[in-house]
């Protein structure tokens, strides 16, 4: 049980990391990105392709993060440049039609079968008893509390925070003011991009990564997500660790296994009903 | 040619026209008050100015710069602040915040909010906790903190007792007698005129009466009849 | 090529005919195609049919569904668990059976949607569809893994007679699409895609319509499914993977699939851009690059297929009739309707039944009304009685409390403080559905009026039933509004206003609230308008309360009148006494010191 719960740490890691990523989108730039981590999944292939011309390990993925970050500012750009004011739907929408090119441009490119990855962080950190905590447990844990910690800071006590908090409370009223709308949001874009693109890096190596099975792991982390309410930067991280790690306890018992892939559709479902059990009506509509 | 030029605007949405051929001048340190009934099209004007909406014929220029096709940005770098009808602070940044937003300096923060020495020491409260007169003093700070040269406002009075809109009004006399022009929109024709260098009277998106601001002060029935569609008063 | 009438019937004749000329079709390419495009041909149907359902419940109803094809999957699961039981009636039983039971299945998945909008059910449906993917995957389906194929029916044996029976299902399902999209929950689906406050307001429950097009899209999606394993024999989940679920919807939106013609056309996409590229030598894993390429063409430029084609064949057919007959009037497309002046009637006539308002003749009586929005106090401790038959104008300056009082007394705003009564009846804890249905309707200053819909549509789905064609059209008529064919597309917002107020009038309420109704008006209008609504309460038994800035009209059409300021009732009584209360000039105009 613990040993699997521990086990789960890494990928619930990921999920914290996504799911700040999938937040900071959500209240920057108006958009729940469902192509987050098909961006990263697109990059940490690419640095397999890479390696694959005997450029070394590090600089390969360094290379593939980076063109993850260029791939997710330009579909920031192609929404900020012809949606400005449209809704948080049809601007997600967006994200699902890159989620849908994204994934399948990578079968072409890399083919639908699960690449060999080379670790970037091979091994055991150390050992709690028999149980066994991994070098990248360690470190996706640490990154989700890091970027989220990163984040708020940046977002409260910095000048460009101040200018994209102002940005996603009055959008119209920030650009009147001079904010440059376009050219931060972007920005926010490539941001979460670079993040999500190394999160998924460093994990893919230790999960089932195919690029189908990588890209929907936005499911978890939009359910941990969710339970910040795409607000929250701590209830986000929180909530994915926990996912991950109640996801990783199942997968102790190989009867519960279908219970396993229902997990995060049952956390989303119960969430929103009790957090939107009241009718509210929508002011603008 | 340091003039915020408007020639024959014409403004379209959805529905068909609802700005038809206004042509105005804002010299520097002027303010113009526009009055007219709801649903004349002053707020379309103000926002066609900004670039919030775009233009169906006619030109406008500001300092002899042509605004055309200009983004909302690139107008409010030549020194273009629109205030927007309603309270539009950002309600989670701070008063301090939402001043550093526009000023250029920290000492531009200082000098802004000497308008409202109330101000100072709510600096450090989110704007969203304030009252309504508070946040309307907030958003007319951070409009001069900007260091227009043009400044477009849209209804400040909206919600707020005449009592503390009355607090308001000397203020924008004052930033317009420190070199800024000012386009005003306001239903409170009555006490916006009263500051006004010039009144502007737009009925069903067409000027009818462009000239000083006395003539409407002293005959009422002129105001009312294009204010509120009365025929006899 | 397949083909048919998406708009309106104007008798149910025409569509069963086009139906009828599809099967023919069907059945003479399934005559003369080559086998494999025949194949091909049943596997297009099979995505036609899904596409109509995603055309429901993302094209009509504005929501993002993303697991169309795990509901496909629910449909085909039960038919082959069927047929590996052996159950009786063979596929033309269990067809109906499957697409029931994704149905079923999508009323709960749908059941999340009753409070969430967009883009949270977008998570629901991806999550549910990740589930099911994988679910499958690991318990496969009945008759797999014993290699027992779907029996086929009788009738059509074979890949040419099963294309004829895939032809025939499709005619079914689109006819069906067709009658409920002319229906009231077709409506209902279009108006809770534009706005909820408009559904709720009009008497309709927002949850039973978002349920309806979810189960409705389910359904068809469940038939495809069943269609499918028929097809196929035995079926596997690689069939209805998350991924192409995703490809479904992004093709729903690109071709505008709420069109029955253009679902036919999505599902022709469906095979032929793989099939071509594979023609080509291509990986076909770049049809599904286009699709989301498309998608992002289609989404950031708000178009679609469907729409640009209509568009253009409007375009050509108008150029055509123009040039055609350039003298006749075209009366089909309205703009701005002129008023026959009718002999002005003397205002004061209406306000001599307005008697001043007694506790006891109170229609609708409030006490100690309050709403307070975070540290705003929008209205504070209202009191206001409206007679029965009086017309009762509401002033006060932007900003002073107006809407929020239509809002409160809609049932918009549960959480106000004070009671509300209609003829005795406390409103308070009713929602805005059910104080529709007791007879209190309101008007929206902003346009709540669905440019998808037909005028008469609308004002069908307004009413609830309570009025004929006949009244319908009297009631247009009396507001002068076009005729009932007219698509609200084609009709200026000021008219629209009209045709609102026309509409809930069909409803016959007892009250009724009027939000700056006339705005967008020109003032002839104003003037006729006005003429018109005072004769409303002695017309139809309505008593009304109305929100209006221009005086002329407050003079001729109200008996009393309320004005606010800063959410406090500063006048109330009758008209003139009110007019002439100093304290309402200086609140409108912000005239300090009164000369």
């Amino acid at each position: 049980m613990l040993q699997g719960a521990l086990a789960g740490l890494a990928a619930g890691g990921l999920y914290a990391v996504i799911a700040v990523c999938l937040t900071l989108m959500a209240r920057l730039v108006r958009v729940v990105n469902f192509s987050q981590v098909a961006i990263g999944m697109f990059a940490a292939y690419l640095a397999v392709i890479f390696a694959e011309q005997h450029l070394p390990q590090w600089a390969a993925t360094a290379a593939g993060v980076c063109v993850g970050a260029v791939v997710s500012g330009l579909i920031g750009w192609i929404i900020a440049q012809w949606l400005p004011e449209a809704g948080i739907g049809a601007r997600s929408a967006v994200s699902v039609a890159s989620l849908l090119l994204l994934v399948s441009l990578s079968f072409i490119l890399f083919g639908s079968k699960p690449k060999t990855f080379k670790s970037l962080l091979p091994g055991p950190a150390f050992s709690v008893g028999n149980v066994v905590v991994t070098q990248v447990t360690v470190v996706m844990v640490a990154l989700a509390l890091v970027v989220a910690v990163g984040c708020h800071v940046l977002l409260t006590k910095s000048k460009i925070g101040t200018k994209l908090r102002a940005l996603s409370e009055r959008p119209t009223t920030a650009e009147l003011l001079g904010v440059p709308a376009k050219g931060l949001s972007i920005a926010v874009w490539v941001g979460t991009g670079l993040i999500s693109a190394a999160a998924v890096s460093i994990v893919a190596p230790t999960q089932t990564n195919d690029p189908i099975s990588l890209s929907f792991i936005i499911v978890p982390a939009s359910a941990a997500a969710l339970l910040g309410g795409f607000r929250r930067l701590d209830l986000a991280v929180v909530g994915g660790l926990a996912l991950g790690m109640l996801q990783g306890a199942l997968a102790q018992f190989e009867q519960m296994s279908v219970l396993r892939y229902w997990v995060p559709f049952l956390i989303i479902v119960v969430f929103l009903l009790w957090t939107q059990r009241k009718e509210v009506w929508d002011v603008a509509r | 040619m340091n003039e915020l030029i408007l020639d024959d605007v014409s403004v379209s949405r959805g529905s068909g026209p609802v700005v038809s051929g206004v042509s105005l001048v804002v010299k520097p340190g002027s303010l113009l008050t526009l009055v007219g009934p709801n649903g004349a099209g002053k707020t379309s004007l103000l926002e066609s100015i900004s670039g919030i909406v775009s233009t169906s014929k006619g030109d406008m220029s500001l300092d002899g710069v042509p605004l055309g096709k200009l983004s909302r940005i690139k107008r409010s770098r030549l020194g273009l602040v629109h205030v927007e009808q309603g309270r539009t602070v950002f309600p989670s940044l701070t008063v301090q915040e939402n001043l550093e937003l526009t000023a250029k300096s920290p000492a531009g923060v200082d000098e802004a909010l000497e308008l409202f020495p109330e101000l100072h020491k709510r600096r450090g409260s989110a704007s969203g906790l304030l009252s309504g007169g508070e946040q309307q003093m907030v958003v007319l700070a951070r409009a001069f903190a900007a260091r227009p040269k043009y400044l477009l406002i849209d209804e400040m009075s909206l919600g707020l007792a005449p009592v503390v809109f009355l607090r308001l009004l000397p203020i924008i006399r004052h930033i317009a007698d420190s070199g800024v022009g000012i386009l005003m929109v306001e239903q409170f024709a009555q006490l916006a005129l009263k500051i006004a260098d010039e009144a502007i009277v737009v009925t069903g998106g067409r000027l009818t009466y462009g000239g000083p601001a006395e003539p409407l002060m002293a005959d009422p029935a002129l105001l009312h009849r294009a204010y509120l569609g009365i025929a006899e008063v | 090529m397949l083909r048919a009438n998406s708009f309106p019937a104007r008798g149910p004749m025409k569509p069963l005919a086009i139906a009828v000329a599809c099967v023919l079709v069907g059945w003479l390419l399934s005559a003369v195609l080559p086998s494999y495009f025949v194949f091909l041909g049943t596997t297009a149907i099979v995505a036609m049919i899904s596409l109509l359902g995603l055309g429901i419940v993302t094209g009509s109803a504005g929501m993002m569904a993303l697991c169309q094809l795990s509901f496909a999957a629910v449909g085909a699961w039960v038919v082959s668990w069927l047929n590996s039981v052996d159950a009786p009636g063979g596929l033309m039983v269990w067809l109906p059976l499957g697409g029931l039971a994704a149905a079923a299945a999508g009323v709960v998945v749908g059941l999340p949607a009753l409070r969430l909008r967009g883009v949270n059910l977008a998570v629901v449906t991806l999550g549910f569809a990740a589930a099911a993917d994988l679910t499958l995957g690991k318990i496969q389906f009945p008759g797999t893994q014993t290699g027992i194929q779907v029996a086929r029916p009788d009738l059509f044996p074979g890949d040419r007679r099963y294309f004829l029976f895939a032809v025939i299902v499709l005619a079914l399902c689109s006819l069906l699409v067709h009658f409920l999209q002319a229906s009231r929950w077709g409506s209902g689906w279009k108006f809770v895609a534009f706005s909820e406050r408009g559904t709720a307001s009009a008497g309709t429950s927002v949850t039973v319509t978002k349920l309806t097009a979810f189960g409705a899209s389910a359904f068809l999606a469940g038939i495809g499914g069943g269609l499918l394993s028929g097809q196929v024999g035995l079926v596997y989940p690689s069939s209805f993977t998350t991924i192409q679920s995703l490809a479904l919807y992004v093709l729903a939106i690109v071709s505008g699939s709420y069109l029955i013609d253009m679902a036919v056309l999505g599902g022709i996409l469906w095979v032929l851009v793989p099939e071509l590229l594979k023609r080509f030598g291509i990986s076909q894993d770049w049809g599904f690059v286009i699709f989301g390429a498309l998608g992002i063409q289609s989404l950031t430029t708000g178009s679609n297929l469907g729409a640009d084609l209509r568009a253009m064949w409007w375009r050509r057919t108008q150029g055509r009739r123009k040039s055609m007959e350039v003298t006749s009037p075209t009366a089909a497309v309205p703009t701005a309707v002129t008023k026959p002046t009718a002999a002005r009637r003397p205002a004061s006539s209406a306000s001599v039944s307005g008697s001043p308002v007694s506790e006891a003749g109170a229609l609708l009586s409030v006490r100690g009304l309050s709403v307070t929005f975070g540290h705003v106090t929008a209205l504070s401790e209202v009191d206001l009685d409206l007679a029965e038959g009086s017309v009762t104008g509401l002033m006060g300056p932007n900003g002073a409390g107006k809407s929020t009082m239509v809002d409160a007394l809609a049932g918009f705003l549960p959480q106000h403080q004070g009671t509300i009564q209609l003829a005795g009846q406390s409103l308070n804890g009713l929602s805005p559905m059910e104080r529709a249905r007791l007879g209190i309707r309101r008007t929206f200053q902003q346009d709540r009026v669905p440019p998808t819909l037909s005028v008469g549509a609308y004002v069908r789905f307004i009413a609830r039933g309570q009025a004929s064609d006949k009244r319908v059209e009297e009631l247009l008529a009396f507001f002068n509004c076009p005729p009932p064919s007219t698509q609200l597309a084609r009709v200026d917002v000021g008219t629209r206003r009209l045709i609102e107020v026309a509409a809930n009038m069909a409803a016959s309420p007892r009250l009724l609230l009027l939000d700056e109704p006339a705005a967008g008006l020109s003032h002839e209008e104003h003037v006729s308008f006005a003429e018109q609504l005072v004769q409303l309460p002695a017309r139809f038994g309505t008593t009304l309360l109305l929100i209006e800035h221009d005086l002329d009209m407050v003079r001729s059409v109200c008996n009393d009148l309320v004005v606010l300021n800063f959410g406090e009732v500063i006048a109330s009584g009758q008209r003139d006494d009110v007019l002439a209360n100093p304290q309402v000039m200086t609140a409108y105009m912000g005239e300090l010191e009164v000369s």
